[in-house]
């Protein structure tokens, strides 16, 4: 099926049922139909029919304001593949208008290895110094919270500990992620960690890239193409059977490259490879069911689950995450309403469009602050930092963790009483 | 007089008008296929004293207008045709809780689903449940009388309103109460079920209902559609009364196996009783044996019984997105609604499979069997012109055999603008009149929801030309 067909028939699956309404964060926030998944669906239906203009702001608007967290596939009963609706529809008007400055600026970097690193470390500073946390606290609104968010990231030194595996479950190779490894890279570490406690042997996968996530959403295609043949090539080269992705978005693009190259003949077969090797770090964690020694006796931490988008709307990977959180022994799960919804995090979305991403996050955090929690789990790094630097700038005592450092700290104690 | 726009930008805020015909786009349409009608205009209070100033300003201006709650509206009501929309959706607090009492107090755009999840903590929940719960609003639910699976034992909207806060087309607030001593005619019994047309609900108080002690829910399935029906009539003549007794056919079942909501239905039935007993957990399982038995002595293949309240959701959850699961069968879909003598409801699906094999049409259905209140649904491609020609004629067809039954052309979709053309066949003139009097006591002006139900002009005159409406 060519790209035309594709778009013209997922349009079509639209029954207009309106199911999808209380699905959508945007309705929910902005509270016009042109900013839901049906409004939405009509609109790039009439863009694709050229019966409205590619420049008419009243239309785009409302498709540049679409978060892509996906929560209307999953409650969608007639299978309107949204996703890529909306990624056919902006790659078209990619090219018909301009990219947003700030976009553009972002996306830039994240394709550049030389700018991106140098952006990552001068960050890593401002978070050390303290600076970060300083202009979080001083700047008004729509300014403080990327230093929140930056601030969000520090972690308390973790207690590292020597894993002990067989390697029977076979070989993995991370995928390591540009924020990830720049921001996060204890949660990398810990990942590595518990994938050898849990029998699988690592192998390295050097020459690895962005995985060009936020170019597709943006609709950058091209750029997205070239970054997922840089990493395909360097996951056949570590030539391991499972290749494991930490974060959602990361790992909902890397599941979709046979989709991105399948127009590519030299690429297409090699990138549908590469995607069914693909899972997602908590679907290898539960499968692998570590099973801890319970400490009843020591102390336990209320933590509530985030379920990021992309992991439970895009990959649809629901239940494994709940399992790593289970088999943390100091971990005591707490519901948290509305888990399912997206947070307003949405790739770069939350320095694109700031106001909406803000009123996105509000009710997250209210319910956050209902559920009683002391940490938010959730394995994605933009919603890590989304949700961690509205907790910051709410003066929250609340933290944000990533699932899989839970999980670590749970082996790290036992391995102390060994 | 300043013109409208400016006037209902400066109660309700710049955000909250469309005007330009591109803004628009996506309110021409509800949750009935096929029909679009352009709005002129759309406006989005956010409070309850905007709607008022809002309401009076269009009476002031002589406009007509059309409420709009989350349009999952069947019938086009919702459809707003080159007069101004109200979108009622921001009006979405809950008012009040009382859990004594069992009473709730919303504002109209209120979700259906969302008053139950409210009211769940206190073991209660609003009991009409339209498989468009997820979505529909309250407001939307009082102007339809909505049903609903569980509206078998329950009952409709009509018997959950205790009162509702109106705004009348001209403005004026008024208080519809049933408080059971109160004398004089019902009026607010008169206003559920108006299809927005004698003004727009600003709050409704509503029963919450007691959670069951228990539920037993079953899913029998049999090799023809004539037995699962003939297992309706054994089960009602039983003196069983289930909460919900849902009929699904072949077609039905293998578009919602297709869909993310698979229920685990099997697929090689010709049809699935989807039937669910509840109430004191003593003598439960008497019904629930009861109730297998009869199925199997109908004819039933199989009979299973829900053992978790995971598989109960899900169960329920391919009941309830069977119609949004019918798009993935073909890009165009007639969603149909009728109401037949449960009697007669094995003959009539016999009748309705002949009009679908003349016709070279596949219709599936999917109902309310306890209260006879089908629903044929049949997905085509409309670009198809002979297919469409096809399927509209075999509509009719079946519209007209359930007429003819003894039927009546909508259980709980309403009649909107879908169903007009039927009107003059179910009532005479007389009948159209009286309703139109009725309709004058709250808007003389014929202003809300215009050229839906009834007629546009006068009854008498619409009846004397049926054949200017191209009726099928
Ligand atoms: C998948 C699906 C399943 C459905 N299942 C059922 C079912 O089981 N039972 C059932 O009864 N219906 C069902 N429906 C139909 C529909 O959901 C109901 O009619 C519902 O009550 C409409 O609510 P809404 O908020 O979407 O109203 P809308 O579609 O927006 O409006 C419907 C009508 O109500 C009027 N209206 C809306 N709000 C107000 C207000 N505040 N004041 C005055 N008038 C108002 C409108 O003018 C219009 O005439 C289903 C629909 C779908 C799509
Ligand atoms: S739930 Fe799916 S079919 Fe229904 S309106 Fe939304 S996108 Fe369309
Ligand atoms: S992707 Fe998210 S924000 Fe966009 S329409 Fe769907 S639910 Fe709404």
């Amino acid at each position: 099926m060519n790209r035309d067909q594709e778009l013209r028939e997922g349009l079509d699956a639209c029954v207009h049922c309106g199911f999808c309404l209380p699905a959508c964060p945007t309705y929910l926030a902005l509270e016009d139909e042109n900013d839901s998944p049906r409004g939405r669906v009509l609109l790039m239906a009439a863009l694709a029919d050229g019966t409205v203009r590619a420049d008419d702001r009243d239309i785009t608007a409302h498709l540049d304001a679409c978060l892509g967290c996906r929560g209307c596939e999953t409650a969608c009963p007639s299978g309107v593949p949204y996703g890529l609706l909306l990624e056919e529809t902006r790659a078209r008007l990619a090219k018909a208008r301009p990219v947003p400055f700030v976009a553009r600026l972002v996306l830039a970097v994240f394709a550049r290895e030389w700018l991106l690193r140098p952006a990552l470390a001068f960050a890593r500073l401002a978070r050390g110094s303290g600076l970060a946390a300083l202009l979080a606290r001083v700047l008004p609104a729509g300014f403080g919270m990327p230093f929140a968010m930056l601030a969000s990231t520090a972690r308390p030194a973790a207690r590292v500990w020597t894993p002990e595996g067989d390697g029977a479950r076979g070989t993995t190779a991370l995928l390591t992620g540009c924020v990830m490894e720049g921001l996060f890279a204890s949660v990398n570490r810990a990942t590595e960690r518990v994938l050898i406690a849990t029998g699988h042997a690592l192998r390295d996968a050097p020459g690895q890239r962005c995985c060009g996530a936020l170019h597709a959403h943006a609709g950058d295609r091209a750029t997205a193409q070239v970054l997922a043949r840089d990493n395909i090539a360097a996951f056949e080269r570590s030539g391991a059977d499972t290749i494991v992705v930490n974060s959602a978005g990361c790992g909902a693009m890397c599941k979709e490259y046979g989709h991105l190259l399948a127009d590519d003949p030299a690429w297409s077969a090699r990138a549908a490879a590469f995607a069914a090797k693909v899972r997602d770090a908590h679907e290898v964690l539960a499968a692998a069911a570590p099973v801890l020694p319970a400490t009843a006796d020591g102390p336990r931490v209320r933590v509530a689950y985030d379920a990021p988008c992309h992991l439970q709307h895009a990959q649809r990977v629901v239940q494994p995450p709940l399992a790593v959180l289970r088999a943390a022994p100091q971990v005591a799960l707490v519901p948290l309403a509305d888990s399912d919804q997206c947070c307003g995090s949405a790739g770069i979305y939350n320095l694109v469009m700031p106001d909406v991403s803000s009123r996105v996050l509000a009710p997250k955090l209210a319910r956050i602050a209902e559920s009683g929690a002391q940490v938010v789990a959730t394995g994605n790094p933009g919603c890590l930092m989304q949700i961690g630097g509205g907790l910051v700038r709410s003066g929250s005592g609340v933290s944000a963790r990533h699932p899989v450092e839970l999980l670590d700290e749970g082996y790290a104690r036992g391995a102390g009483r060994d | 007089m300043t013109p409208l726009g400016p006037e209902l930008r400066r109660i309700v805020g710049d955000a909250h008008v469309l005007e330009r015909a591109s803004q628009l786009l996506a309110y021409r349409s509800d949750a009935l296929p096929g029909l679009r009608r352009a709005p002129a205009l759309a406006v989005f209070p956010g409070a309850r004293d905007e709607l008022i100033a809002v309401v009076r300003a269009l009476a002031a201006h002589g406009a007509p207008f059309v409420a709009r709650g989350a349009g999952t509206g069947l019938s086009g009501g919702a459809l707003a045709d080159g007069v101004t929309l109200l979108g009622l959706h921001r009006l979405k607090r809950i008012l009040a809780l009382d859990p004594e009492a069992r009473t709730a107090t919303v504002e109209p755009g209120v979700v259906n689903a969302l008053l139950t999840r409210a009211a769940a903590p206190h073991g209660l929940h609003y009991a009409p449940d339209p498989s468009s719960q997820a979505a529909c609003t309250i407001g939307g639910n009082v102007a339809e009388n909505a049903g609903g699976p569980h509206c078998l034992k329950y009952g409709v909207t009509l018997d959950h309103v205790l009162r509702a806060t109106v705004v009348l087309p001209d403005g004026e607030v008024v208080i519809l109460d049933r408080g059971d001593e109160a004398p004089g005619y019902d009026l607010l019994g008169a206003f559920i079920g108006s299809e927005g047309c004698f003004g727009v609900v600003a709050d409704v108080t509503v029963r919450l209902t007691p959670d069951p002690e228990r539920v037993i829910t079953l899913l029998a399935d049999f090799t023809t559609v004539r037995a699962a029906a003939d297992a309706t009539s054994r089960i009602i003549a039983a003196g069983i009364l289930p909460a919900a007794l849902e009929l699904m056919d072949r077609p039905t079942i293998e578009a919602v196996e297709s869909s993310i909501y698979a229920a685990g239905y099997p697929r090689d039935a010709a049809a699935v009783l989807l039937v669910e007993v509840d109430g004191a957990a003593a003598g439960l399982d008497d019904d629930a044996a009861a109730v297998e038995a009869l199925c199997r002595a109908a004819g039933a293949r199989g009979v299973r019984t829900a053992t978790d309240p995971a598989e109960r959701a899900r169960l329920w959850q391919g009941r309830k997105k069977a119609f949004g699961a019918m798009g993935r069968v073909a890009p165009h879909l007639v969603v149909q609604d009728a109401v037949v003598p449960r009697t007669r409801l094995a003959e009539l699906l016999d009748t309705i499979a002949a009009i679908g094999a003349r016709h070279r049409v596949r219709i599936c259905n999917v109902f309310h069997a306890g209260d006879g209140n089908l629903h044929p649904n049949i997905p085509y491609d409309a670009h198809d012109a002979d297919e469409a020609a096809r399927v509209h004629a075999a509509m009719g067809e079946v519209m007209a055999a359930c007429i003819a039954a003894g039927g009546t052309i909508t259980g709980e979709h309403g009649v909107g603008l879908d169903k007009l053309p039927y009107m003059e066949r179910l009532f005479t003139a007389d009948t159209l009149d009286a309703m139109c009097a009725l309709r004058d006591v709250f808007d003389p002006a014929r202003r809300a929801n215009p050229g839906k139900v009834v007629p546009v002009h006068s009854c008498r005159e619409w009846h004397a030309a049926p054949a200017a409406r191209g009726l099928p």
